[in-house]
């Protein structure tokens, strides 16, 4: 593909998402059904940014000097804008922790069962088994063991992620160019020598997958374990508004999330591909 | 005639057959085997040291499988339609299998298209590629309030799902294909209609169930979490009806049921994967 | 020995070439070329790498077209790829989805030969490259060398007129690419003597290769047509009659233009006497 292309074709994909905001527009002027009385189905522009992002202010639980529509105060768009930050921050912060710390002991597990074949084939039955279990329906099980709120989202996304990671890393090491380890064996390395100089570096490539594929998996499991039972986050809203069939607050929100993971998405493939600009292109991607 | 010359002599050894004997051998491995006793005996440690109502036996919950799978009076009791495993899983893989099939058609036929068609692809790209990025499972709560409770937005939240990813891979498999056998096809006197039914299919069905196989493995979860928000039957229904009672060993057993249906699934498309593409590199 | 036939079998008038680079700027690949090939003839092209003929040869395929002049081949002007003009392309272009059997019956598929016929066709060329005994094994069986030869009996039993090979032995090793030599010559004379042989149009950039397999050598320089040599050495040619001084001074001109031997006096008055 020339430049010329490329350079047209994303001028299209732009077109492409204003066509379809301005479909929406037009729908929303024309299909003017309400879900509930003041709730249009199909929420404009205008109504979002009026009407739905003031009665997101309802789910602002009070403090810091403004006071909660629960308690009897008008909404605001103090409030409203409030209520945006700290359950984004939530469900935000489930992820970034569960991610940690699963990332953390999913790398360090796979690093260690990676030590010998023998642990590796001990291991391969287990985590095979795991990783086929489907994840998101394993929501009640960890909310069985660690509760509905912070605790219980944030073991969920670790398992989530740390099984993907731990796959990944063992699967990472066993893929490494046997002639790299043959050729530190051959140059005197120790085994611990052998894993910081030779294995982790060598990893690095495939972890950039193992990494972007956690990302989507770690925002799927917080989302779905927001949807069941959380009081707080961005998915808690939705399926509140859900119960409702306040469809412009469930897709104001849902738009926030798509920001939010389009973001994450791009923030962590910039950050990884400038990490791994050693790398031949071929690996890179 | 030229005669046979060392280097003719084929590479043969038969891939299949050393192909089996080492599944075989991955399966049968003691070490393997023994990582898996290894697994349960360790979970029967920590039964040990917690309460039933957290971490139940592994023997508990096997039981509590036989039992309950092909009846279970008390599920009735809690509003599922289907007393028992068998008939929830039965709905739930009915709606998976539908879902995944619509889903494929549409995703392997965009996806070719795409990289067939520049402007097509300039068009369905981003929206495919946004629809790649954020978790399908946004839309749940629509599709219910849209369609409702019931079969209908649990399949079209897994169609979507497996569209995606089918886009992804039919594209990539037909964008990776090597012109010359296009070329090559043309100079045989191929036409258009031939060189679609024996190169571009042919050469990208291998990715394209590899994709498949990806696809299916998540769309067992995808499909729990939608009956989990809101069904009448299903694996997801009997999960939150058991929640609901704090029943951590028929949780488990569930998930166990449902752990292994994906399993044997995953394995039956593995099978056929190995069967169709059979001219590609054998194992991997 | 003189060329066979007279009959013109590819005729090339004043063909151009230009492609478009990503920057915009315009590159001339081929600069007005005028050829005729009678049929049955082995021609060889030869040029340094960048020099046109491969895209000659695949203007002749009809896998490119060309931007002005006009190609004849067998009494017709040429649009697109055609089956009565074969290809073994460098890379290797047997299709891994089939099997060997199945690659060499292709292009009979194509043209709705019925499937015993094709079959039966099929064995008899597979047999004459030496592939008999891997009918229905995977390409991915098979070395370069096999995968060649599949390729080679595919585009003959395909049965067309006139075959272009593209640099074909290139990637071989240096026993291989002999044995192959061996086995295009072998086809190429097949039964029928003469009157029956394929016009061969063959991209090589070894010099040797050209010497042993062409009746005809064709030099290449920057898109245009540089030389046009006979070589009437008999056939089977071996290692002696490469040595003949005719082919010697050959050699030397060939050389010569590809850049590999200054013109000295000498090497200048044997080329002119060949």
């Amino acid at each position: 593909m020339t430049a010329l292309t490329r350079h047209r074709d994303r001028w299209i994909s732009l077109g492409v998402f204003l066509v379809l905001a301005l479909i929406w527009q037009v729908l929303s002027v024309v299909y003017t059904a309400e879900a509930q009385p003041g709730e249009p189905m199909v929420a404009g522009w205008q109504v979002l940014f009026t009407h739905t992002l003031l009665s997101l202010s309802d789910y602002w639980p009070g403090g810091w000097g403004v006071p909660a529509v629960s308690e009897g105060a008008p909404r605001s768009y103090l409030a409203a804008v409030l209520s945006i930050v700290v359950h984004s921050a939530d469900t935000i912060g489930r992820l970034a922790a569960g991610m940690a710390l699963g990332g953390f002991a999913g790398l360090l597990l796979g690093l260690a069962m990676s030590w010998s074949r023998w642990t590796r084939r001990l291991v391969d039955l287990p985590i095979q088994f795991l990783r086929t279990l489907p994840l998101l329906a394993m929501v009640p099980l960890f909310q069985l063991w660690f509760g509905t709120d912070y605790m219980g989202e944030v073991m969920f996304v670790a398992y989530g992620i740390g099984v993907i990671v731990f796959a990944g890393t063992v699967n990472a090491v066993r893929n490494i160019p046997p002639i790299y380890l043959d050729n530190a064996r051959a140059l005197g390395a120790s085994q611990t020598m052998l894993y910081r100089s030779v294995i982790l570096p060598a990893i690095f490539p495939a972890m950039r997958s193992v990494i972007l594929l956690s990302l989507g998996a770690g925002w799927g499991a917080v989302l779905g374990a927001e949807y069941l039972g959380a009081q707080s986050g961005l998915g808690y809203i939705i399926v509140y508004a859900q119960q409702f069939a306040f469809l412009d607050r469930m897709f104001l929100v849902a738009l926030l999330f798509i920001l939010y993971t389009s973001v994450s998405y791009w923030g962590i493939s910039r950050l990884s591909a400038r990490m791994l600009a050693w790398a031949p292109p071929a690996q890179r991607q | 005639m030229t005669p046979v010359a060392d280097s003719l002599r084929p590479r043969l050894r038969s891939h299949r057959l050393r192909a089996g004997l080492r599944s075989a051998w991955i399966a049968l491995d003691p070490l393997r085997l023994f990582g898996v006793v290894l697994f349960v005996g360790v979970w029967q440690l920590c039964t040990l040291m917690l309460p039933p109502i957290i971490l139940p036996t592994p023997w508990g919950v096997v039981s509590r499988l036989s039992a309950d799978f092909w009846s279970a009076p008390a599920l009735s009791y809690y509003g599922v339609s289907e007393a028992n495993l068998y008939g929830n899983l039965l709905y739930t893989a009915e709606n998976v299998v539908i879902a995944v099939a619509i889903g494929a058609a549409i995703g392997i036929l965009s996806g070719l298209l795409s990289a067939r068609f520049a402007l097509f692809r300039a068009v369905v790209d981003p929206v495919m590629m946004t629809a790649g990025t954020v978790p399908i499972l946004i839309a749940a709560p629509f599709l219910l309030i849209w369609f409702g409770v019931g079969r209908a937005s649990a399949v079209c939240l897994v169609i979507f799902y497996v569209a995606v990813i089918l886009y992804v891979f039919a594209g990539r498999a037909a964008r990776n294909l090597d012109p010359i056998y296009e070329q090559s096809a043309r100079t045989l006197g191929a036409t258009s209609r031939r060189m679609v039914r024996d190169i571009l299919i042919p050469a990208t069905v291998p990715e394209i169930l590899g994709g498949l196989r990806i696809a299916l493995a998540g769309a067992w979860g995808l499909e729990a979490i939608s009956e989990l928000l809101g069904a009448q039957s299903g694996m997801g229904k009997v999960l939150e009806v058991l929640a609901g009672a704090t029943d951590p060993q028929g949780i488990m057993a569930t998930l166990l049921v449902l752990g292994l249906t994906a399993i044997v699934a995953d394995g039956l498309m593995a099978l056929a994967v190995a069967r169709i593409a059979q001219w590609s590199a054998p194992g991997r | 020995m003189s060329p066979p036939v007279d009959r013109r079998m590819i005729e090339l008038a004043n063909v151009q070439r230009t492609f478009k680079r990503g920057d915009g700027t315009t590159v001339q690949a081929i600069s007005d070329v005028s050829l005729t090939v009678p049929e049955g003839e082995f021609v060889c092209m030869i040029g340094t790498s960048g020099c046109g003929k491969s895209t000659l040869l695949s203007m002749v395929a009809g896998l490119l077209e060309p931007s002005d002049g006009s190609i004849v081949v067998d009494g017709r002007e040429i649009d697109g790829p055609g089956r009565e003009r074969g290809m073994v392309f460098q890379k290797d272009s047997v299709f891994p989805w089939m099997r060997v059997i199945d690659n060499v019956e292709y292009g009979l598929k194509c043209r709705g030969v019925p499937a015993s016929e094709r079959r039966a066709i099929a064995r008899t060329y597979l047999q004459r490259v030496g592939l008999a005994h891997v009918e229905t094994a995977w390409p991915r069986e098979l070395s370069g060398g096999m995968l060649k030869r599949v390729a080679i009996a595919t585009v003959f039993a395909n049965g067309g007129k006139v075959l272009m090979l593209d640099e074909p032995f290139g990637a071989l090793d240096y026993v291989t690419r002999h044995q192959l030599q061996d086995v295009l010559l072998d086809l190429w004379d097949e039964t029928g003597g003469k009157a029956a042989r394929r016009t061969i149009l063959f991209v090589t950039h070894d010099v040797d290769e050209a010497l042993s397999l062409a009746d005809r050598i064709l030099v290449f320089g920057t898109g245009r047509l540089v030389d046009d040599l006979r070589v009437d050495a008999p056939r089977p040619r071996d290692t002696d009659s490469l040595l003949q001084p005719d082919m010697v001074a050959i050699k030397h001109r060939l050389l010569g233009h590809l850049g590999l031997e200054r013109p000295t006096g000498r090497a200048v008055a044997r080329g002119t006497a060949a």
